[in-house]
Parts: C-alpha cells; structure tokens; sequence
C-alpha cells in the first residue's frame, strides 16, 4: 500500500517535469467507469480512458512536406499519436461494435456510435500534397494495424461524406483550407480479444492497474453487447484529447432469472486491486436508478448530480450518480449492488422518444424495397436527418420514395435531400434526408431499390450468405429555433454533461443476398460463350466467303 | 385464294389492340424483367435519370442512368411522365415502326399498295419479341423505330430525313452504327429485290461522301446537343461508354453478361475489345457481298445486332426476325427454318423460367439462364446463317434433278 503511495507520489513530481521540458506539452490521464442499471435488469457499463494533451494543436496538412516536431510523450499513446500526425487528423473516431443496440430497452447509450460492426470516421483538413482521399486510405490502414481489425475493407466502395451527420464533436482549427470528412462502416466486421489486447497497450496502465483491470475479455465478450472506440477531438482551450471507450451490456439476469445483483467479480469476474499511479482522476460512478430499493458496497465516496429528469409521458427518474474515487477509496475493490425485491418481467414504456426500423422487403434476388419506420413518441415534432450509406451493390430509386403516416402521403415530411448516386464498382450512395417527425406517430418511408449483378471476383467468401449492409443513422437536428431541441434531446441525463455529442441512432445492420454466378465455372463459360460466338462467326464468313457450284451428284449417299 | 384483309382496316385495328393491352397494368408486372428491358433501355432507371435530372442532382454521375440526355428533353419539356401517357407514346412508337416497314415493303416492291402489307403489320405488332418489351416501356422501342425510319426512308431515296433517323438511332444506342454503312449504301442504290441477279455495285459512289459528312454532321449536333441538356461529357462513358465497358452486370438474353462476370479481371479489358470489335467485323464483308441489296446487307446486321450485340434484349432480335417479312422471295431456299423456329421455341419458354428460377424462387442458378441465353445465341445465330445462306442460294436458281447446290 504505501509503496503505491510512494511511487504515485514521485510519478506526480516528474511527470509533469519529463513532459514540459521535452515536448511543451502537459499530458493528464483520467479514468471513470459508468455503471448503469437497465430497465430490463441489464446492466450497462461504459469505461472511459481519457488522455489530454494539454495545449497541443492538430497537426495542419499545409505542414506535411516539412518534417514534423518531434514527438516525446509520456502518457499519451505514441503509436496513435504518430497516426495522427502522419496523416494530419484533427479529429477521428473509430468504433468495433457487437450486437444491435436496444433503444427501446436501454435508453440512449453513453457513448452515441453504436452501430454494428465497425465504423470509422474522420475530419482531415484539405491543402495538402496528398489529398484528403490518399490520407483516408492510409489513416485506416495504419488503424487497421494498429488494432488488429479488417478496416483495409474500409476502401472507397464503403467511404462517404455525410457532414450533417457525422458534424465535428470537438473543434475544427481555422486553417485557410476548409475540413472534410470521411465516414465508413462495415457490418460484417466481428470484434473480440485481437481487438481488445491493442487497445489496452494503449492505456498508460494497460490491464494491470486501475478501471482497466476489470476489462477482462473473457466475459467481456461475452456480454449482449459490447463495443470499443476510439475518439480523438481537439479541444480549443485545452488541447489534444483521445478517449478510449468500452462500453458493454450485461445481463445478471441470466445467472438467475429473477435476480438483478451485480458487483465487479460476478460481471467482470475480476476486482480492482491496484491503482493506476498515472491516473490523474480515477473514478467509477453508479448511476441511481432511483425505481427501486437496493444498497451499494461498499459506501460511496460520494453523490453528485442532480436529479436530471427525462419525461416521455410518464416521467421515469433517472438520478444522481454515486461516485466512487478509486484514489482515496480503498482498494481491492469490489463494488455491488444488491436490490431490494427480486426482478418483476414486465412491459415497460420505450425508453427513448426516437425509434427507427429498417428493413429490406422482396424476394427476388435483384430488386427489393427498403422500408424504414421511424417512431416519434414524443410530444413535439422532431426535425431529424436520416442518413444511408449504402455500398453501390444496392441502389436506390429515389423517383420511388414514399413517406406516409398512418397511409395517407406525406411528401411534405421531407424538407431537403442531399444524394450522391453510387457508381459501380467505385462509390458508395450518400442519401442524407432531412425529415420532420411528426409527433406522437410513426413515419414510414419506403424506397425501391435494384441489387447489383457482381463480377465472379467481387464477391466475398460464402457468397450465398450475402453481405452485411451498414447500419443507417437517425440524427436529430436542432430547429431554426431551438426550444424545440431542448425539449426533444436532453434525453441522456447521465451524458448531460457532453451536450454536444450528437444522439445518433442506428438501425440494425440488413443483409442483402446479391444473385450470386456459379463461382466453379469461369473456364466453361469462357469455352462456352468462345464456341458459340466462333461458331456463328464461322458459319457466317464460311457463307460469304466461298462461292456456290452446282454439281452434278446423281447417286445419294454412299 | 381468299383476298388478304385490307391494311387500312387490319392497321388500325392491331394498334388499338395493341394500345388496350398497353393500357393494362402489365408494364407493372414487366418493368423489372431483364429480359424485357436492358439497364440502357429500361423504363425504371428512366424515370429514376428524370427525377435525378428534375431535381438538380446530376443523373450521370452515378450508374443508375445509362440512357441518352434527348430522352430526359423528351420528357422534361415535351411529354409527361405519366405512366398512360408513356403507355401510348411507346404504343405509337411501335406503330410507327409498323408503318415503316410496310413502307419500306412498298418501295422494295415499288408499288403503292400490296396484299402483303397487312400481313407486315401483323409480324411487327403482334411479334411477341417486340411488343412485351414495349409493355414493359423498354426505350428499345424507340430504337426500333429510329432504325426502321431510317431504312425507309432510305429506300425512298429521302437522304436527310434518314441520315437524321440514324444519327438520333445513334444517340441511343452505340451499337447502331454497324447499320450506317448499309443504309448510306441504300440512299446511293435502290431498294429493289436484286438478290437473284447478283452483280457489282450499281449505284452512284460520288454520292456515298457527301452521305457520310452529312450524317456526321447530324452527330456532332445532337452531341452537342446532348452535351448541353446534361451540362457536360460525363453522358459520353455512361451511356456509349457502358455499351463497351459493360459496368452493369445484369442478365439478359445476350451473351456478353454472363461472360464478363465469369471472366477474369486482368483479361476483362481484352475480351471486352474483342467483343466490341467482333461486332464491326461483319460490316464490311456482309456489305460487299450484298452490295447488289444493301437492304439484305442491312438486315443481315440487324441479325448479328440481334445475336451479339451487349446489353441484347429481345426487341433487338425481334426487330430481325420481323424484318425478314421484308424478303419472302428467299423463304424457299431457307435450309432448316423448322430447326430455328424450335431453337427460338425453346429458348424464348426456358429463358423467362429460369430467370425466375434463378432470381426469384432460389431453386436454379445462373448456369440455367446462362444456358437458355446460349441457345438463343444459337437460334439467332442460325436464323442468321439461313438467311445469309437463302440470300446468297437464290441466286442460282430452282434446283434441278440429279444436281446439288454446294459451296466450293
């Protein structure tokens, strides 16, 4: 204990030290981990790792040619850090998500990028020899070493650049040149261990002290859901801030059926038994569920918070936080939660005003409707950007779009549309509509699409399963006046304090199963084709060519 | 024998027939089907190409529309794009086409009035190749039309009127261009039948150059124009371009779709030029044989378009099949037209079965539509061989006892 105590304090001294005289460059460590009782008896919990770069600009792509200032880190992940200065970033986000987030269920998750799959965006700065595309490529090829994850699949089939809704979280320097963004997601990417284990070196702890040592892969993995991101921002007035985040649903319930306790050991199977002596703050916060009778262990450090409501008819309370200080409170620590009356299954009220299905209708093979249903429970009318960004093997008819509420035409729902047609074999659709969400009703939008016809080559393995299209996102949008935001989307009392972190949803991920040829046969068609074409060919130059006789054949057959 | 039913009673009478099945609701039901419509000719990725084109988004950067910038000033200035409206517009399209065959019957015949015309009514409106694909509002159908003006009034000896026929042809469908050498060869001779008396070309060469600039000053206006409606070249690789390059992949009866999905991608650009430059190679040679009956020669084109050309839907052999009514003088010397009529029964049965198979219930797969494609390939290939072999074997005459007809 006292030997922690000692090594943290001479960290604390030279820190600071190492790191102002090599670089300029103050770098702080912060760690919270956020736990939060579900209303379905899930427990959801999100691990926040927060590296600041105190100071520190994003580097400007105008630079690139001159050679970069060196780069003397302490805390901060050097091998992040030299992505970012390579390919002149200035803000990025990267997400590995499993499973299909519940809205309904579980509310607004903490961390908005929930989508299925992996997705990857990016603003980058313009103005430089190599352009913003050229970085693109090697910003996601360097991630996708970097974490061990298929994000090389990223490649310009799947690359968009949906400003509305992917604006920027943090700030966007004011360079002569303007920003771009660049968005991909891929469905079909699968996230686990090879994924977690380079996370982890990044953290200044690794697994080995602190929040983090309950990132235990084992069960991890195998919670509803689970999901890893990466967020750079620059921040103005303080400098350079990468956040790693995990975030994961587990359900108690599946050990009991009617019991809903949790603690670190039974969820993560592991403790916190050290403190990571980098941490400038440590803390892991409980929020309230404030429905039930239940008692923590061991007592919090202290509350905090205000009882933030969230009305939707019925005003279900969401309060306070109980805030657990990893570096006063005593350690190992093991903290549970243990409720009162045993868990009731029962209906419950959606926990969040938006919903958004989506679906792909149609048998056949090469054509389809895609029908979206978007759900506004809400009291107040909700102006909200639907974004697609579909790869070009399904293409959308836009002459066929429908909005309806309750089966009467709505053409006047959709208030702009900004597309990007798909070229084949190249680019992906953009479909950004701005669409206005009635209250109390649910808009349902109806689109025809044609599935591509693929080369023999273009199809990934196990074609017959098809492909995993990306999840499409619902982004409310504040009106021209915007009481009407405040009302609609303050809905994440635990996440008030990030009010800028746009409340994205995603729609599940669709799979489409493109009319696939019969891989087994290039050569014969080759042949085939070759022989009919030859043969006609033949048969025609053999008529012009030869001239006719007329012979004198008196005996037929021989 | 019975007289033949007046043409101006018959006429009429299959347009409206013709105009009510137009007027059901069969175009929905045939909209999607590839074998009907190509995505360069399809209805659909039309209507998609004037909404894009209406609502300010640029319709030829992306893949969905491949079809001509007239046809967006066709139907965002002149004609609506309701569907009855549409119906009978591509209706009297085909009518058109009627009607220009008839006439080109008439001046081959060079009389006025035949008891042979309604029965050329009857093969091209009721030839089941060219009217689905009109109730599933391919735009074939306006190629069809174009390419049968420009034959008529060819035949008339109207050298402008033809040559702009062809160059609009032009505009809507590269491939088209096979028919110029023909058709120029016809305005500088005659229509008339002269299969059985073969000789050297007859008509005036002086004329053939000054044909040629005029057509291709046609082009460069409709280009031009072209190139104005859409605000840019980029309708250049999308619509001529696909026709070469092949982006879309979708089946249809031809036999380039299949291939090129097959087919390997480093050999991809190689194949696709030997199959583009394939089709030129029948120019010349079909044309000096039959330089005696450009109108033959323009015919036998029509059969290799209709056997070879990419993006083939069943109008393109249609339009072959039933300009062959054109030339009843050689139906006797046909070889073995009962062999091609049941490769033609056979594909034209399997090929919309299997698609269906393949596509919609799951339960085949590619190789048997590919399979029909093939020997749809073989019953146009040997429609074509027939009829370049009865157009060539007339000319030797009535076979007599104890002699045969060979080819050296």
């Amino acid at each position: 204990m006292s030997l922690h105590w000692k090594s943290r304090f001479i960290w604390s001294l030279c820190l600071p030290l190492l790191a102002s005289s090599r670089s300029g460059y103050f770098e702080t460590f912060d760690e919270e981990l956020t736990v939060r009782a579900l209303g379905d008896g899930k427990v959801a919990s999100r691990f926040s790792f927060s590296t600041l770069l105190a100071g520190a600009t994003p580097r400007n792509p105008q630079n690139l040619s001159v050679e970069d200032e060196s780069q003397h880190y302490t805390l901060f992940p050097l091998a992040l850090g030299q992505i970012l200065r390579e390919y002149a970033v200035t803000e990025l986000h990267l997400t590995l998500n499993a499973g299909n987030w519940d809205y309904q269920r579980w509310g607004y998750p903490d961390e908005p990028d929930v989508g299925t799959g992996a997705q990857l965006w990016a603003w980058m700065g313009e103005g430089a020899s190599t352009s913003v595309d050229a970085r693109w490529r090697g910003l996601r090829n360097a991630l996708a070493g970097l974490f061990c994850a298929s994000l090389g699949a990223l490649d310009e089939q799947l690359t968009t650049s949906p400003a509305l809704a992917f604006a920027p979280q943090g700030a966007l320097p004011a360079w002569s040149q303007p920003h771009a963004v660049r968005h991909a997601a891929l469905a079909a990417e699968h996230v686990c261990t090879e994924n977690l284990t380079p996370f982890l070196k990044l953290l200044p702890c690794k697994a080995r002290a602190g929040i983090a040592q309950l990132l235990n892969p084992h069960r991890l993995f195998d919670a509803d859901w689970h999901g890893m991101g990466l967020h750079v921002e620059w921040l103005p007035d303080t400098g350079v801030q990468v956040r790693l985040t995990f975030q994961s649903v587990t359900n108690p319930l599946r050990a009991s059926s009617n019991r809903r306790d949790w603690s670190f050991s039974s969820t993560f199977d592991r403790t916190i038994d050290r403190k990571c002596p980098s941490a400038s703050s440590s803390r892991i916060l409980v929020t309230d569920p404030m429905n039930d009778g239940y008692r923590l262990t061991p007592t919090p450090w202290t509350y905090e918070g205000q009882q933030l409501t969230w009305t939707l008819d019925d005003p279900s309370l969401v309060g306070g936080n109980a805030v657990f200080d990893l570096i006063k409170q005593d350690v190992p620590l093991d903290v549970s939660m243990r409720w009162a009356v045993e868990f009731a299954h029962a209906a419950r009220p959606p926990e969040a005003a938006l919903s958004i299905q989506r679906s792909l209708h149609g048998a056949s093979q090469a054509h389809g409707t895609v029908a979206v249903a978007i759900a506004n429970a809400g009291p107040d009318t909700v102006r909200a950007a639907y974004l697609e960004t579909m790869p070009w093997i399904v293409t959308f008819y836009l002459h066929t779009l429908e909005l309806r509420v309750d089966g009467v035409l709505r053409p006047d729902l959709l208030q702009s549309l900004h597309y990007t047609p798909p070229v084949p074999h190249a680019r992906a659709t953009t479909l950004e509509a701005v669409l206005l969400l009635p209250p109390r009703s649910t808009l349902h939008l109806r689109v025809e699409v044609t599935k591509a016809f693929l080369r023999y080559t273009e199809h990934p393995p196990d074609a017959q399963r098809g492909w995993d299209l990306p999840p499409a996102v619902l982004v409310p949008l504040p009106f021209a006046n915007s009481s009407a935001l405040t009302a609609n989307s303050t809905s994440v009392p635990s996440n008030a304090n990030d009010v800028r972190s746009a409340r994205r949803l995603y729609t599940r991920a669709l799979l489409v199963d493109p009319a696939t040829p019969d891989f087994s046969m290039p050569y014969n068609v080759v042949i085939f084709t070759c022989s009919v074409v030859a043969f006609v060919f033949g048969s025609v130059f053999n008529l012009l060519a030869r001239r006719f006789a007329v012979v004198h054949a008196p005996v037929r057959g021989t | 024998m019975k007289p033949s039913p007046d043409v101006g009673i018959v006429f009429p009478v299959l347009v409206a027939g013709r105009l009510l099945l137009a007027l059901t609701n069969l175009s929905e039901t045939l909209k999607h089907d590839h074998q009907l419509s190509s995505p360069l000719t399809s209805y659909f990725n039309l209507q998609e190409g004037i909404y894009l084109f209406k609502n300010g988004i640029e319709p030829y950067s992306g893949g969905v529309f491949r079809q001509s910038p007239l046809f967006l000033a066709l139907f965002t200035t002149v004609l609506p794009t309701s569907r009855i409206v549409a119906s009978i517009t591509w209706t009297l399209c085909d009518a058109v086409g009627a009607w220009a065959l008839i006439q080109i019957w008439r001046a081959r015949q060079r009389v006025a009035q035949t008891s042979r015309d309604s029965l050329i009514a009857a093969t091209y409106l009721l030839n089941p190749y060219l009217f689905l694909p009109t109730l599933a509002l391919s735009t074939s159908s306006f190629e069809n039309m174009l390419g049968l003006l420009a034959l008529m009034f060819a035949a008339r000896g109207d050298a402008s009127p033809s040559l702009l026929a062809a160059a609009f042809l032009l505009q809507l469908s590269l491939s088209s261009i096979m028919l110029l050498a023909p058709l120029i060869l016809l305005l500088a001779s005659s229509p008339v039948s002269q299969l059985a008396s073969p000789r050297a070309f007859s008509g005036n060469g002086k004329k053939i150059w000054p044909l040629v600039a005029e057509f291709l000053v046609y082009t460069a206006v409709l280009t031009l124009t072209s190139t104005l409606i859409s605000g840019g070249w980029a309708w250049v690789p999308q619509t001529w371009g696909a026709s070469l390059t092949l982006p879309d992949l979708t089946p249809n009866p031809g036999v380039w779709w299949y291939f090129f999905t097959e087919m390997f991608d480093h050999f991809r650009p190689f194949f696709l030029m030997v199959f583009s430059i394939h089709l030129l190679i029948y120019i010349a040679p079909v044309c000096l044989k039959f330089q005696y009956d450009p109108l033959f020669a323009a015919f036998i084109l029509l059969g290799v378009l209709g056997t070879f050309k990419s993006y083939l839907t069943l109008a393109d052999p249609g339009l072959f099949i039933s300009t062959a009514s054109v030339f009843p003088e050689i139906y006797p010397y046909l070889r073995y037209p009962i062999v091609t009529t049941l490769l033609h029964l056979h594909a034209s049965l399997l090929m919309p079965l299997f698609h269906h198979l393949w596509l919609n219930q799951g339960t085949g797969n590619a190789n048997f539509f590919y399979a029909t494609t093939l020997v749809f390939a073989c019953a146009n290939g040997a429609a074509l061989t027939d009829f370049i072999w009865a157009g060539l074997r007339i000319a030797i005459g009535e076979p007599q006892d104890g002699y045969v007809v060979v080819q050296e």
